[in-house]
């Protein structure tokens, strides 16, 4: 493969165009404007209770009151859910599986964990109803729903108040008679929101489809409350798209009726902002890093943003398409300790916010990856944050000397030893998404953000076998930056179940013919042309007998390439076993307009001039003194060799002895291994 | 325990990048996999094994393997001289196997250059069927004869090619060929990612400090044992619990534990427990060595890598020829499933009395074996389908115990009603909680489940439980969970209680419903 540079692909252009990324965060929410005067940042503290006040509050300092498109990642449903704050909702099953979503698949998590924990399930057993009705698996109906049925289960939902009912039958992947039917009669009950499972969807497996369509139903009526506020604030002039879990938007009405789309789009928008930007630097086999708090999120993108349908948020599994991201409990709150066996171990346990690291100077006294990063020189206190939060370098070094006398070890190689460790973590979550499943990493260039990652970064380029590290410009609300550079994205599927010498001709074109029907009605009642709207077929497919399927492209020879991406991930493939198709994926894409970016002005400034200082810092156990640099003062094509320090108000870079930095056209930083 | 310094941040390195060894060929067999059994049940282990077979690392897989895999391994180097790219394959019970259907598979990992291993990988998947007089190979047997076929430490890979009549043998005594040659595909892939990763390990860090890790990391896991047996006050403790029956009318069968505290060791003893059955309930010497493993690892309130340190301050006493190290050619199928779990019950029994602040009420303590077999109507072709069922947890001290939740020696994971009834001539009436079934306490012991399903064929249906006339037990003033019952429905409606351990020839449409126990309560009930 090799770092291909790809030509750089140039969107309409509308000259008047602004469109608004919104990002709300738990501390901040983030804007960024693309207009024709090129990028824009502001941050606006959020506000918790009602998320649209600082929306209209940045909005307004922004002068941007009317007229934008705003592509909005929320978290109004993740919070609806992990908080355990949705509506009432109520679920109608078949009969005999009113505990589906109780029992989920048996298993435990933690199995030497005397407290080990199963989520609750959002529906409780009281509003858990049977239905007479059964299909079996090829969708035939073995017993019928007759209408004194519908009728007297749309009843029960009605006296049981609820606000929104999940509909849930066994085999509605295969027909979606019954389902359609309950839909229908319960439909007419003013104010319920309503949601059917084969609509959500459309696979088998009873337990992932159910989980799926009841958080759907349970954080529904809150997303829609919440972005029909919005709407009607914001007025009819300003255009709201909602961000995805797959990575693309879609519009605010379909977002009220879909809100389990929404539910893990945060990080989705890091790994589109960072796919985007790597992109634009000329790269398209990318890793990107994004390094916060209490947690870092990894995701390959082999040319293509990685996706997967194994979701899950809080336990549960939300079987859709979303964006392939891996989570690991590490970041720059998170604690070292020693452990009973004298082992250092950092995390899973984060100092979190409040009191945060040692150094923040606000009560914690455990020492942190932060703590240990300021103290080998790789923070600079008075940058942090534009010098806007103090810290406090004797906190750290309290902290870490506390813990350095337990290993036996001086506080320097013990803050080493935290970073190490940390490192450890998060090499170990790159190594699942690249090596594990077939891809090298000495072939992609990692794109980090978030507050930490570009301290890691080199370290971590390094062990894996990374020849380049991007640090965008404005790493700090990459996410942002995503959501406004996101296309509108819809999934649909059909499970099939054939095997492929099975397949009479036509099954999978007709298969594919009915979602296509169904993705362009709904992308064509969300304003776009036929012309605006791309579509990619795909098949999952796996061995007659296998329990996971590989998605490959539909194309003739889409067998081979399932044999090819078989060997890729597991190391082996057998074409004389037979094959079987098991879902057919249609992505709807309708491309959006896009402000061209634009190069970064050279001001033709000496590198000298950002060079603010000389500090220590610590590498390998080595003390030296790095150049201290303001990023704000540097021009595209400077370079130097590290070690140095890269301070901004949002993030800092580390750049090892070992490694060369330079500034491409765009503004951001490259770092690369001498 | 070696002397030599260790560095606390190369400790935690090299702890992390064992155990993602084993993940990842874990995850390789998972994905890969055709039995039900590996690919949605997850009942499977992987591991790695240092030079001299000692285990090192094992992914967080199936509890009932934690003591065993590093016997297989044991084995494999005894009986067979394995060279670069050879790979042993065994399932024998009294030698390195566990029951039939765990086929394991042993890899040594040749480093450049040299004649001796650096490395072993092994990885053990419960397959479908291994034959035997019954469908799913979990048979009501009266000796191992009649479970399936019995594979002693042979190479099934040699110079990195598959030995076609190993192979073929093993095939050909099978119900289900193709997908078990899929299996033992996924096996070895599973096993050559490891290596593959090992030799990499040891060529980026050098072979010196991975030695000295691999070491380092056991005398780790001894240390946090150790550590953890000191916090246990110091006597003797005795705890007897019981076994139905053997499913021959034998019955019931204790096991009787005692165990000794002294400092920072003990001794798991099990002198008094009944002499190996008639029946299929006998465990070998790894099963319960792996049970007494799992009890100490639980009441750990750390965690503890799994590897050979673990084992170092315990002493296990296991009589010979008893239900806890039976001896051939007893019939071994329920020891791993059914008897591993009483073993757990009867040393967190005794457990409970030294630290009851840390030890839960008993747990439904049986893994409900169903297995359906016959001839599929639809194609034609004999079908063989094996699950497991879950019950209630025991309550903690301080927590309700989980409702319909596989507990201790097992995690698998149940297969989707939609998979279930699109690969098999049945329909699933009923997958419910069995509310009520809990012990009453001041914590709740879980809720059992109630599975039931419908042959659309004529059948074979096996059942191999326990817990049908013996309660999980309370702690602490808590009330037991209440037993489990399996019930055939025959299409006119009638009903027939059906005995713990039973094979049974069912006509077409009937229903067996399997209610599996609740978790024994923990306290005395609140209003008391």
């Amino acid at each position: 493969m090799g770092l291909r540079r790809r030509p750089q692909r140039l969107p309409q252009v509308n000259r008047s165009l602004k469109l608004v990324g919104i990002d709300t965060g738990g501390t901040f929410t983030d804007f960024v404007v693309l207009g024709p005067e090129g990028l824009k940042i502001h941050k606006e503290r959020s506000s918790p209770r009602n998320p649209a006040e600082a929306i209209l509050k940045g909005l307004k300092q922004l002068g941007l009151a009317s007229g934008a498109v705003i592509v909005h990642g929320s978290t109004v449903a993740t919070n609806a859910l992990l908080e355990r704050k949705g509506a009432r909702a109520a679920l109608l099953v078949t009969q005999g599986f009113e505990d589906v979503l109780e029992i989920g698949r048996q298993a435990r998590r933690g199995i030497y964990d005397l407290y080990a924990s199963k989520p609750a399930s959002v529906i409780p057993a009281d509003l858990r109803f049977p239905v007479k009705e059964r299909l079996g698996p090829r969708g035939e109906i073995l017993l019928p729903l007759n209408p004194a049925e519908i009728r007297r289960v749309a009843e029960r939902v009605e006296q049981a108040r609820a606000e929104s009912v999940a509909i849930c039958l066994l085999h509605s992947y295969a027909n979606g008679e019954h389902e359609r039917a309950l839909q229908e009669a319960l439909g007419a009950i003013d104010g319920l929101f309503v949601t059917a499972s084969h609509e959500v969807v459309g696979e088998f497996r009873e337990y992932e489809r159910f989980s799926t369509t009841a958080i759907n139903a349970y954080v529904g009526p809150v997303v829609s409350g919440y972005l029909g506020d919005l709407a009607e604030k914001l007025g009819r002039e300003t255009k709201v798209r909602i961000m995805q879990s797959n990575g693309g938007s879609l519009s605010i009405e379909a977002a009220r009726r879909h809100a389990v789309q929404t539910i893990l789009s945060g990080p989705a928008g890091g790994a589109v902002g960072g796919f985007h930007l790597g992109r634009r630097a000329g790269y398209d086999q990318i890793v990107t890093f994004d390094m916060g708090g209490t947690s870092t999120d990894v995701c390959l993108c082999p040319g293509m943003l990685g996706r997967t349908t194994e979701g899950e948020i809080g336990g549960l599994p939300v079987r859709l398409p979303v964006i392939d991201i891996h989570t690991v409990g590490a970041g720059g709150g998170s604690i070292a300790y020693r452990d009973p066996g004298g082992a250092l171990r950092v995390g899973p346990h984060s100092a979190g916010a409040d009191p945060g690291p040692a150094c923040y100077g606000l009560g914690g006294t455990e020492p942190t990856v932060t703590d240990a990063n300021l103290l080998l020189g790789r923070i600079s206190a008075a940058h942090f944050l534009g010098g806007a939060a103090p810290l406090y370098p004797d906190r750290a070094l309290e902290a870490v000397t506390g813990l350095a006398a337990a290993i036996g070890l001086s506080p320097i190689d013990a803050a080493e030893g935290i970073v190490r460790v940390a490192n450890a973590t998060m090499e170990r979550a790159i190594r699942v998404i690249s090596l594990e499943r077939g891809y090298d990493p000495r072939d992609f260039v990692l794109v980090c953000f978030g507050g930490a990652g570009a301290m890691h970064a080199a370290d971590l380029a390094r062990s894996l076998g990374f020849e380049k590290v991007l640090v965008p410009e404005g790493a700090g609300t990459l996410s942002a930056l995503g959501m406004l550079l996101a296309d509108v994205r819809r999934d649909y599927s059909q499970t099939l179940l054939v095997p492929t010498a099975a397949l009479k001709p036509g099954t999978l074109d007709e298969a594919f013919r009915r979602l296509e029907e169904r993705a362009v009605a709904e992308l064509e009642e969300e304003g776009f042309e036929r012309h605006q709207i791309a579509l990619e077929r795909s098949l999952d497919l796996r061995y007659v007998g296998q329990g996971f399927e590989l998605t490959v492209p539909y194309r003739s020879d889409f067998e081979a390439a399932f044999h090819r991406l078989h060997r890729l991930r597991y190391g082996y493939a057998d074409p004389r076993r037979a094959t079987e198709v098991v879902n057919a994926r249609l992505q709807a894409v309708g491309r959006t307009e896009k402000p061209k970016f634009r190069p970064k002005e050279r001001r033709g400034t000496k590198l000298s001039a950002a060079v603010l200082d000389e500090i220590p810092m610590v590498f390998s156990g080595r003390k030296v003194r790095g150049k201290l640099i303001d990023r704000t003062l540097l021009d595209p094509g400077h370079r130097f060799r590290g070690p140095a320090l890269v301070v901004e108000y949002s993030t800092t870079t580390v750049v090892p002895p070992d490694f060369y930095c330079s500034m491409n056209q765009w503004g951001d930083l490259l770092l690369e291994p001498s | 325990m070696s002397r030599k310094k260790f560095d606390p941040v190369t400790l935690e390195v090299f702890r992390n990048l064992f155990y993602s060894v084993a993940e990842e060929m874990g995850v390789a067999l998972r994905r890969t996999a055709f039995s039900p059994n590996i690919k949605e049940r997850r009942d499977y282990s992987c591991a790695v094994f240092d030079g001299r077979g000692r285990l090192v690392a094992q992914g967080e897989h199936m509890p009932v393997h934690l003591g065993s895999m590093p016997l297989s391994v044991e084995a494999a180097i005894r009986h067979v001289a394995m060279e670069p790219g050879d790979m042993v394959v065994l399932n024998d019970p009294f030698c390195g196997g566990t029951h039939l259907p765990d086929i394991t598979l042993v890899q040594p990992v040749y480093l450049e250059g040299d004649d001796k291993p650096f490395f072993y990988v092994a990885n053990r998947a419960h397959h479908s069927d291994v034959g035997g007089m019954t469908p799913g190979s979990m048979p009501l047997a009266r000796s191992i004869y009649q479970e399936g076929i019995r594979i002693p430490p042979l190479k099934l890979v040699r110079k990195g090619r598959v030995v076609e009549d190993v192979m073929a043998l093993i095939l050909a005594n099978v119900r289900t060929p193709v997908e078990r040659e899929g299996d033992l595909t996924a096996q070895i892939a599973s096993n050559r990612t490891g290596a593959k990763r090992l030799a990499s390990l040891a060529e980026k860090y050098g072979r010196r400090l991975v030695e000295d890790y691999m070491q380092h990391l056991q005398d780790y896991a001894e240390r946090m044992t150790r550590e953890a047996i000191a916090a246990i006050p110091d006597g003797v403790y005795r705890f007897t619990d019981y076994l139905d029956d053997d499913g021959l009318g034998n019955g019931p069968l204790p096991i009787s534990v005692t165990i000794t505290v002294e400092r920072d060791r003990a001794t798991v003893d099990f002198t008094g427990t009944a002499p190996q059955a008639e029946g299929s309930v006998n465990a070998i010497y790894a099963i319960t060595l792996s049970a007494v493993m799992y009890c100490f690892r639980l009441i750990v309130p750390f965690e503890v890598p799994a590897n050979h340190g673990t084992v170092r301050p315990l002493t296990v006493i296991a009589p010979e020829g008893t239900l806890v190290n039976a001896r051939p050619p007893a019939p071994v199928a329920g020891g791993n499933v059914e008897t591993s779990q009483r073993i757990v019950d009867a040393v967190l029994g005794a457990l409970a009395q030294a630290i009851p602040e840390r030890v839960p009420a008993a747990s439904s303590g049986t893994m409900n074996n169903l297995t359906l077999g016959g001839i599929d109507p639809g194609t034609g072709r004999p079908f063989a389908y094996y699950e497991t069922i879950a019950g209630g947890m025991g309550a903690r001290p301080g927590a309700d115990g989980l409702d319909a939740t596989h507990t201790h020696m097992t995690n698998s994971l149940n297969t989707p009603v939609e998979a279930l009834e699109h690969d098999y001539p049945v329909r699933v009436r009923r997958y419910a909680v069995r509310r009520g079934s809990g012990g009453k306490g001041r914590y709740r012991g879980g809720d059992g489940i109630v599975r039931e399903i419908e042959l659309l064929c004529p059948a074979e249906v096996t059942i191999l439980s326990d817990r049908r006339a013996r309660a999980p037990y309370g702690l602490a003033g808590g009330e037991p969970g209440l037993p489990g019952e399996t019930v055939l429905i025959e299409s006119d409606g009638t009903e027939r209680v059906l005995p713990s351990k039973a094979s049974v020839w069912v006509r077409s449409n009937t229903i067996i419903s399997v209610r599996t126990p609740g978790g024994g309560g923990y306290g005395r009930p609140v209003g008391d």
